[in-house]
């Protein structure tokens, strides 16, 4: 992928450590510990794609990816969920999501995932 | 009791228990996935150095290598806790610590006080006597009034769970903070009041005159209630 990544997840040490390794991957990432401080560094960042935890303290991820559509619905949306059916993550499909990951992340299933998402976010 | 009611409670008891369990597995995943990312990097680092120790970054793999012990130990200590909830159920009655009960609940609990920003703290009695009663029944009961208790409290606020002997007894309290009194109704207009009854408990519902809010609970051993 060769865009901006933005990832938005409340566990730092999770969110840290996996935007180190896609880094090294050559990807362009900024990383937010929270709803609030996502939406703040959306307008900074301006991202192609946005790797967002469905849960988190202050905000729903639900109503972080609502924001980020108003914001640009053109900005591709892959929602991480520890939910065990993946129900959430379909839900989150239906508000707008790109996809949805599951929980602990499969790095190669992340990257795939990732370019999708950032050729349809070309391609819009 | 009549059957409704015993069928609310048990469905209720199934439901908390299904939630404990929900959150529980959230927890775990956290803690596997940064487990996974931490070795994964691990493994991007000596596939970069080219497994040469002269450039190496030291610093950052032992940080990543005290990651992943630490949140072994965390997970660890989770499934140790979940070993024991999972057991209270193996009796309809026996002697436990309510201290047990509540420090193994409160480890799948922190995870809702903390998506909900309240601290909680607990300060628990020592040398509190065991109890004889229904300990599957009391996690149930702990875990509607915890959650009850996150619900009228906002971000930034504290709750204060305390165990204390009674008497015989053993106490909870479920301190909510200076001149915040919820309505009574909060706590007994479910079916809370049966379970706690089922019990042979007793809940209090603080009124304007404490200082602070205290929602009590209070737990006899059947053993010596029939003794009595």
């Amino acid at each position: 992928m060769k865009g901006k990544l933005l990832i938005i997840d409340d566990e730092v040490e999770f969110a840290s450590t996996l935007s180190e390794r896609l880094r090294i991957r050559g990807i362009d990432v900024t990383d937010a510990y929270s709803g609030t401080e996502g939406l703040a560094k959306l307008e900074e960042v301006v991202p192609d794609v946005v790797v967002l935890d469905l849960k988190m303290p202050d905000m729903d991820g639900v109503d972080v990816l609502v924001k980020i559509k108003q914001f640009d619905p053109a900005i591709e949306v892959l929602m991480l969920t520890g939910h065990g059916s993946g129900a959430a993550g379909k839900a989150a499909m239906e508000k707008g999501a790109f996809d949805y990951i599951m929980k602990p992340v499969d790095l190669k299933e992340l990257l795939q995932k990732l370019n999708a998402a950032y050729e349809k976010r070309c391609n819009s | 009791m009549d059957d409704a009611i015993e069928n609310t409670i048990r469905q209720e008891q199934a439901e908390s228990f299904g939630r404990l369990m929900a959150g529980f597995s959230h927890d775990m995943k956290n803690h596997l996935g940064i487990i996974r990312e931490s070795n994964g990097l691990l493994s991007d680092i000596i596939e970069m150095s080219g497994l040469d120790e002269n450039v190496l970054p030291l610093e950052r793999l032992k940080k990543t290598i005290s990651s992943i012990e630490q949140r072994v130990v965390i997970a660890a200590e989770m499934l140790h806790h979940l070993s024991a909830v999972a057991h209270r159920s193996d009796k309809p009655l026996s002697s436990f610590q309510v201290n047990d009960i509540i420090t193994e609940e409160h480890t799948f609990l922190k995870r809702f006080s903390r998506l909900q920003q309240i601290k909680v703290s607990l300060e628990l009695g020592e040398g509190l006597p065991s109890i004889y009663n229904d300990p599957s029944l009391l996690l149930h009961v702990f875990y509607r009034m915890y959650i009850l208790s996150l619900e009228q409290l906002s971000p930034g606020q504290e709750l204060m769970i305390i165990t204390r002997q009674k008497e015989k007894m053993v106490e909870i309290i479920f301190r909510l903070p200076d001149s915040f009194h919820p309505a009574p109704e909060v706590f007994s207009n479910n079916t809370i009041g049966a379970a706690v009854n089922k019990l042979q408990g007793a809940l209090q519902i603080g009124d304007d005159s404490q200082a602070q809010a205290d929602i009590s609970l209070t737990i006899p051993s059947l053993e010596g209630v029939l003794e009595d």
